[in-house]
């Protein structure tokens, strides 16, 4: 992060100095860069279009079930930033939510474990499939894409083992309080909301203000030159593999709190997929070394935005997925715009 | 490490360096055969499929599975091969291009080549020639799309593949609102995934007809392309390194541009397959379940294709489906009921990361691999 990259974000003319002199003696990037600028602006457009185009749109009925629809996607996505930021990808998520889901969901059928017990179970748990992971990558140095698409068939196994080739019925109601129901909310605002904003907040310091986040980003910058510097690089991808997983154990908590009382087998399918585009196009740079949470946090309001946005208009809902396609297009092609400019600026 | 620096063997010299020559030829064969397997992912992966097969004749022999499994069963299940190996291929084609290339869309470009097909075969009667050319040219514009997008605009190929994943997906459900085309030509499409007669006499051996229409003309056409062709060898140049690439003259951008036209033109000819495996064009051919873009580069991976580019042969990608496809037969047999397609995706899950470990260990132990 020199401070080449404090070029004054969004729209500055290419021939504008790269910084001011009250920038150039920060070390830091400023707070908000320009990609969370232009999702901030496509949100606000987008949510006002569909308020005149669908009057129901900024009833509460429809905004709070969004926040809750997102807070999933959205708490993977703070872990997935993170690895991403290093350098790497987990495409197990999805199968760490279907193994935490399943075994919390028979935990809270078959001896009625509280609502701590849960979530604590489903988190550790989690935590344990990410240390599989995170020791194959770290220790095992191969690539993080192959390594993960292994484990996620792995953990697939798991899953569909402990499922027994059934469904899961009955879950009681432990869980509601990150539902979708009145149970789920105080205030009118979702709890799974509030706790992943809480979360996104603390990765969001951690990664801007401790040495420790620093030298995440160091890592996807260069980790042989991070671990010439000292960096324990090793160890900090480890972390970031059992952190994500940990995430990955309570959005599945979420998971289940937002479903019905059965769980059936494709539970998480697809939220790899999710989280990734949720953090690509909140600006993090799927080579390493550049990214924030707070993107990665509007890049899945976006998301869910245009998947509610497209039912409320009425249209076909596979239409979504043609949406957030070209979102990402975009999102990613602004980025690379900025950066070629800053690099002539 | 490397054997070619060691001068005149020192009496010191370590038993696995073949140029010394003090030990006797017999006693470094163990070091070799172990150097071997362990550097030559083709051998690695023949040693592996007569362990599986060999595994697999006992039990069959001794009556614990389900049914016999045996040559024709093996052949049978060749059928699931065909999408595996040219997917696989096309996997290769673009992971070997290098930059970090890799192709998630080939699923959705598959469901999208059906719908495609679809129409031409099943709605507006074209003939089977033109609309397979369809297909292929429908997937050919897919994977023209992200080549641009890649080569020339400069986009990671893994975000650039998973936003058209999303968007081919999304259009191959809608072209026909969610509804398969199963109308009467497409249903007697059928007949072009059953099994003809290639040995005769005594013991005829049936193979699946799309091994042969489909599966063996790919394999031979990517294979020639790669390895006699000026094409191939700057592929493999720009995926080892493409600035060194640029600057002997070789014009990167269409190179990488083409190595994903052919990796959707290839998705195109799959869909093919997949309408006359079903029997239907499906809109989510290519898409439902796991998809079939995650098997196809676990196949290329396990085929000994490096995941950083300039490295990857068409007999490992050949050779590693053929393990896994006569693994999972295997398994199917072993376990009854839902159990089976289970212990297949452990099979495949253990046998993924043993290979990348295994070729983390190589490249560290001998520098990489062959």
């Amino acid at each position: 992060m020199s401070s080449q990259t404090l070029a004054s974000p969004g729209g500055s003319p290419p021939g504008a100095p790269p910084a001011t002199a009250a920038a150039r003696g920060r070390v830091l990037p400023f707070p908000i860069t320009g990609q969370e600028i232009v999702l901030i602006a496509v949100i606000a457009v987008l949510w006002v279009v569909l308020a005149f185009t669908t009057p129901a749109f900024f009833t509460s009925g429809s905004v709070v079930p969004l926040l809750v629809a997102m807070a999933p996607v959205a708490t993977i996505g703070i872990g997935m930033t993170v690895i991403i930021i290093t350098g790497g990808i987990d495409v197990s998520v999805a199968s760490i939510v279907m193994v935490c889901a399943v075994i919390v969901a028979k935990a809270m059928v078959d001896s009625g474990v509280s609502l701590p017990v849960a979530v604590l179970l489903s988190v550790a748990l989690g935590a344990v499939l990410g240390l599989i992971n995170g020791v194959l990558i770290a220790y095992g140095r191969v690539h993080a894409i192959i390594i993960t698409f292994g484990t996620a068939n792995l953990f697939k196994f798991l899953g569909l083992q402990i499922f027994g080739g059934s469904t899961v019925n009955g879950i009681p109601d432990t869980l509601d309080v990150f539902g979708r129901g009145d149970a789920g909310r105080t205030l009118g605002v979702p709890h799974s909301f509030l706790l992943m904003l809480v979360l996104a907040a603390l990765a969001w310091y951690y990664l801007r203000h401790t040495p420790r986040g620093r030298h995440l980003y160091a890592i996807g910058n260069d980790a042989d030159a991070a671990r010439l510097a000292g960096v324990k690089v090793q160890r900090r991808i480890l972390s970031a593999y059992v952190v994500t997983g940990a995430l990955t154990g309570l959005a599945a908590c979420f998971v289940i709190a937002q479903g019905t009382a059965t769980l059936a087998p494709n539970v998480g399918a697809g939220m790899e997929l999710a989280a990734i585009a949720a953090v690509v196009i909140g600006g993090t740079s799927i080579m390493g070394g550049r990214g924030s949470v707070l993107g990665t946090v509007l890049g899945a309001l976006l998301v869910q935005t245009v998947t509610s946005g497209v039912t409320q208009l009425g249209w076909r809902s596979q239409l979504a997925s043609l949406f957030i396609g070209i979102f990402i297009l975009v999102a990613v092609g602004v980025d690379l715009l900025r950066q070629r400019t800053r690099r002539t600026a | 490490m490397s054997t070619a620096v060691s001068p005149p063997a020192p009496t010191s010299a370590p038993p696995d360096e073949t140029s010394g020559g003090r030990p006797s030829k017999l006693g470094q064969l163990p070091s070799a055969i172990l150097r071997a397997l362990l550097t030559n992912r083709i051998i690695l992966l023949l040693v592996l499929i007569i362990v599986v097969l060999v595994t697999m004749f006992t039990l069959s022999a001794r009556n614990y599975l389900s049914a016999p499994y045996d040559v024709s069963y093996l052949s049978g299940t060749l059928i699931s091969a065909v999408p595996l190996v040219m997917l696989g291929l096309a996997e290769l084609l673009v992971i070997t291009s290098g930059r970090g290339g890799i192709d998630l869309s080939v699923g959705a470009i598959v469901s999208f080549g059906s719908m495609i097909f679809g129409f031409a075969y099943g709605q507006w009667g074209w003939p089977l020639w033109a609309a397979i050319l369809l297909a292929a040219a429908a997937g050919a514009l897919c994977g023209a799309i992200n080549g641009f997008l890649i080569a020339y605009i400069g986009y990671p190929a893994l975000i650039t593949t998973l936003a058209t994943y999303y968007a081919f997906s999304s259009i191959a459900i809608v072209i026909n609102n969610q509804q398969p085309i199963s109308t009467r030509p497409i249903q007697d499409f059928f007949s072009a995934a059953r099994s003809v007669t290639v040995v005769g006499g005594s013991s005829p051996l049936q193979v699946p007809l799309g091994t042969l229409t489909f599966l063996l003309p790919t394999a031979v056409v990517v294979w020639l392309a790669l390895n006699r062709t000026t094409y191939g060898r700057r592929l493999y140049a720009i995926g080892t390194n493409d600035v060194a690439a640029e600057w002997t003259g070789i014009d990167v951008r269409r190179t990488r541009f083409l190595a994903y036209v052919a990796s959707g033109l290839i998705s195109g000819l799959v869909a093919v397959v997949t309408v006359a495996q079903f029997a239907s064009a499906r809109p989510d051919a290519g898409v439902a379940g796991n998809g079939m873009a995650l098997p196809a580069i676990t196949i290329a991976v396990l085929g000994g294709v490096a995941i950083t580019g300039g490295i990857g042969r068409v007999a490992g990608v050949v050779l590693a489906t053929l393990l896994i496809v006569w693994l999972n037969a295997g398994i199917l047999l072993a376990f009854t009921g839902n159990a089976g397609s289970q212990f297949q995706l452990f099979a495949l899950g253990i046998v993924l990361v043993f290979a990348a470990l295994l070729n983390g260990l190589t490249q560290r132990r001998y520098g990489g691999t062959g």
